[in-house]
């Protein structure tokens, strides 16, 4: 059991509390998800579970920390292990060991287990976590996902009541992640692990916590089960990202029609819609008088193709398909740069790499990007997707074919010539900042492309200020948050104002209200006549703000094509809402819907 | 491409116990300073390969082995230039230096550099072992036997793991300053240097959160607990393994036997000797060789006794 009371805790030379006076009990066997805005002291409260803080962090500490009845100031890290298991985010830098057993051994050995009884505790825990075919692995070899899950079994060796999981998959692919949250569920479920894990993307964990906790500058701001958290308008303003379906349901709700409870999953949003479209009367049909949805992207009317409420379904029902249902505006950008003569930006022609070590990353790959396009890159880990991205601004050379790049090819020219014309922003914002202040950041991308003086400060200004980086501009960019670094990492390759921009997985990890942001910045940038090249894994986002994706299979894109026809036929690749109304085609819900506000406009 | 760290090929000499592998090298280091002269100091680098080919590491090994070439290449051409000792004189620069006189090359120069070269390969390619056919888990439990105190072997260790993890870093962070436009291969010698020392910073603020980290995991699973720790593994030493360890602690104390004897001398300057052995010089060294190589020969044979 865990309690906190009146906890306060300041980090060494900080005078604005990390922790705001928590009041906290967590039961036994509880599952519970801690979410809220980066920042906001997610991972403070979870370094106060095993003793790091204040034993590891130092800093000021009022309160009390109640683990299992021990206070948690008087008892060491050391001592705690035993009780709480703590899982980091990062999956390399949590290993310590060679092989996989010794991995698992290394907290046991610690204590001075006996040997026998260490070999007893490897086997358990390699076979609770199943991960016994890694056993005799060296762990620099695993994937993210298999890591992750060396850490959780590590930790468990150690038989934790509590287990400690700081957002342990935004460093992870979507299959890495689905696995550690799988393991994760298990051993709430079988052995009755209290569970404490920290996420940004709740469509997946939320069915199945019993309690969801948010946590905003320090103060835990909302506490309680997850349908009454996520169906309560507040908490989806402070940023915290609403599963699709949530929203869906809360529209339809808003519309005075009746749904069962909230639905946290597909399938109940199957069962819960169904008996809806069943039962009610053609709802919204008498609130025509709400053309814009408040849920729907401010300023951009979609055009009702059907003036009866019920007309696109029946008429879709019919079999009459032939007629969009829904005229999305992205997808009209994407077809009319499809017919239009626009010079492309990006042509690659029969493009292969190999690497040094013989890997060979591409295969014939054949592109263009066009001006004014949003296009995504998708694929599972290791299907060329950087690979092919870094090739064009010249990172990498194509070992067979060509990269064009408005009329220069990549092979004659250097990375640095053609960022003038390619901005290329990596995942981790840390591998960008290394100036003194914000605004040196920017002048350095500026000073390299030769631009000085009058002319570079007034870019600068504009961009601080676009970027809502002005109060941080004489900051040491690496001490700001999460969000921030990686706002001044845009800001430093967008002050250069690159005709095409690519993001390497830039929402990873990244709270919802700061991806939208970043979406929406993105959208208006392209509709400048640029194009914006998203490397993604994150479903959701792809089929909410791209116009095009691209999907890559080692090596080769298997698909592209508009987003609707990419996504809707997708098994892996295919977002909630998309699943649900695949699942409803035979309410005439058209099978090609992909977001919770074209469903809404669908229904409508 | 070859990974500059172990991989657990499973051959006899991966399996042999870390002791035998590390008196072996210790016995090669021992001989490769110990005699003078380049016949010994072939013959001694050439006896290496057996392990080396026993251990499947031809690959890393000829990797090393390119870098360690370049390194002797420069060692013979600094040395010609620098020592103008010797007595056959194959070139006279036209100009003095004053204090250090007329440089000129020599053969006995060029003789020494070549006969120090050997020397070193023979140590080189003895380290290959060390680094690809021992693993750091055995390596660690052998230097906490010695005594060694366990919490400067796991830094050590650790250090190692995190090497290939700095290098990744690095590139990212070239190539993110590239892709600012920060041309590093261009301009003069020293803004290159500069450029490149700019990664330096990143590198440095990206390694300290690294060490934050895993001193945050380790400590969370009950690192220098205080109790005195025990190990799941364990160094398993064989009948092979003492009789290979005998072999090769024998052939140590034959090596320095034979050099206290006087063979195995050389001289370069002030003029190069002939190089000539006599029939049982020959035959001497020829046991010490054998000697040094009864390791892959015993830990291929225990094999097939263990397959029996």
């Amino acid at each position: 059991m865990i309690s906190m009371k009146n906890l306060t805790f300041y980090y060494s030379g900080s005078d604005k509390p990390a922790l705001r006076d928590i009041n906290l009990e967590i039961e036994d066997g509880e599952f519970v998800l801690l979410t809220g805005p980066s920042g906001g002291g997610k991972s403070s409260l979870c370094r106060c579970l095993n003793g790091l803080i204040p034993h590891f962090y130092g800093g000021k500490i009022t309160g009390r920390v109640g683990v299992n009845g021990l206070d948690v100031t008087k008892h060491s890290t050391k001592e705690l292990a035993t009780m709480v298991g703590m899982v980091f985010q990062d999956p390399e830098n949590q290993l310590v060991a060679v092989d996989v057993d010794s991995e698992l051994a290394f907290g046991l050995e610690n204590l001075a287990f006996a040997k026998e009884m260490i070999a007893r505790r490897v086997e358990e825990a390699l076979d609770t976590v199943g991960i016994v075919s890694l056993r005799h692995r060296a762990t620099n070899e695993l994937s993210g996902g298999e890591k992750q899950r060396v850490a959780i079994a590590s930790v468990l060796a150690l038989y934790p009541d509590i287990l400690v999981l700081d957002e342990p998959t935004s460093e992870l692919d979507p299959k890495g992640a689905e696995d550690v949250l799988n393991v994760v569920e298990r051993l709430n479920d079988e052995l009755g692990i209290t569970v404490i894990l920290v996420e940004h993307r709740l469509d997946r964990v939320v069915a199945h916590s019993d309690r969801v906790i948010v946590l905003e500058k320090g103060m835990i701001t909302a506490d309680g089960s997850p349908r009454s958290i996520l169906s309560d308008g507040r908490v989806s303003q402070s940023g915290v990202g609403i599963p699709p379906i949530i929203k869906l349901a809360q529209a339809v709700k808003s519309k005075g029609n009746l749904i069962d409870n909230t639905p946290l999953t597909v399938k109940e949003g199957r069962i819960a819609l169904a008996k809806t479209l069943r039962h009610s009367k053609p709802f919204a049909s008498r609130h025509s008088e709400h053309p814009s949805l408040s849920l729907r992207a401010e300023g951009v009317a979609i055009p009702r193709p059907f003036a009866s409420p019920f007309a696109a379904l029946r008429a879709s029902a019919q079999g009459d398909n032939k007629r969009p249902v829904i005229a999305s505006p992205s997808y009209v950008i994407a077809s009319e740069t499809k017919q239009s003569h626009l010079k492309p930006l990006i042509e690659v022609k029969n493009l292969w790499h190999a690497y040094p070590d013989g890997f060979v990353a591409l295969k014939g790959i054949n592109l263009k990007v066009c001006p004014g396009e949003f296009v995504a890159i998708m694929g599972r880990n290791a299907s060329g997707k950087t690979s092919l991205v870094k090739h064009f601004n010249g990172l990498l050379k194509p070992t067979k074919g060509d990269v064009i790049l408005d009329d220069i090819n990549t092979k004659e020219t250097t990375v640095a010539e053609l960022s003038r014309k390619v901005g290329y922003v990596f995942q981790n914002p840390n591998d960008h900042l290394f100036c003194d202040t914000v605004e040196e950041e920017l002048a350095f991308t500026l000073n390299n492309l030769g631009s000085k003086g009058e002319e570079a400060e007034l870019l600068i200004n504009r961009t601080l200020e676009r970027f809502g980086l002005m109060q941080y501009r004489y900051q040491y960019p690496r001490f700001l948050s999460g969000g921030e670094k990686q706002r001044v990492a845009l800001a430093s390759i967008l002050v250069a104002q690159p005709q095409v921009i690519i993001l390497d997985e830039p929402t990873r990890g990244m709270e919802y209200r700061l991806k939208a942001e970043l979406m929406k910045f993105l959208d208006q940038y392209r509709r400048e006549g640029r194009a914006v090249i998203l490397v993604t894994q994150d479903v959701e986002i792809a089929a909410e703000f791209s116009d095009r994706v691209v999907l890559l299979s080692e090596g080769k894109i298997v698909v592209d094509g508009p987003r609707k026809e990419v996504l809707s036929q997708a098994l892996l690749f295919s977002p909630q809402i998309n699943r649900l109304a695949q699942a409803l085609k035979s309410y005439g819900v058209p099978g090609d819907i992909l977001t919770a506000e074209e469903m809404i406009e669908a229904l409508t | 491409m070859v990974s500059y760290k172990y991989s657990d090929k499973g051959t006899v000499i991966h399996r042999l116990n870390p002791w035998c592998k590390l008196a072996w090298i210790v016995g090669v280091c021992i001989f490769a300073l110990l005699f003078d002269s380049p016949v010994y100091l072939l013959l001694l680098s050439l006896s290496t390969l057996p392990v080396i080919l026993a251990a499947k590491m031809w690959k890393e090994w000829l990797s090393v082995m390119k870098f360690a070439f370049f390194l002797c290449l420069l060692i013979i051409v600094i040395n010609a230039l620098v020592s103008n000792q010797g007595s056959h004189i194959l070139y006279q620069f036209p100009f003095a230096i004053p204090i250090a006189g007329a440089p000129r090359i020599t053969l006995e120069g060029i003789l020494w550099g070549v006969g120090n070269s050997l020397r070193l390969l023979a140590i080189i390619s003895a380290f290959t072992v060390l680094m690809f056919a021992i693993h750091p888990d055995d390596l660690m439990l052998a230097m906490v036997k010695a005594k060694l105190p366990y919490k400067s072997v796991m830094v050590t260790s650790l250090s190692t793991k995190f090497v290939p993890a700095l290098i990744d870093d690095a590139q990212r962070i070239a190539d993110g300053k590239k892709s600012r436009g920060l041309e590093l291969d261009k301009g003069g010698r020293i803004q290159r240097v500069k450029s490149y020392a700019s990664i330096a910073i990143p590198l440095l603020s990206n390694s300290l959160d690294r060490a934050v980290q895993v001193a945050e995991a380790m400590e969370s699973r009950a690192f220098g607990s205080g109790q005195k720790r025990t190990f799941y593994k364990e160094l398993k030493i064989s009948k092979v393994d003492i009789t290979i360890l005998s072999f090769v602690f024998s052939s140590i104390a034959f090596g320095i036997f034979l050099r206290c004897l006087g063979q195995g001398g050389y001289q370069y300057y002030p003029v190069v000797e002939a190089v000539s052995l006599t029939a049982s010089e020959w035959a001497m060294l020829f046991v010490l060789l054998l000697l040094v190589n009864t390791m892959p020969i015993l830990a291929l044979l225990k094999r097939k006794v263990s397959l029996d």
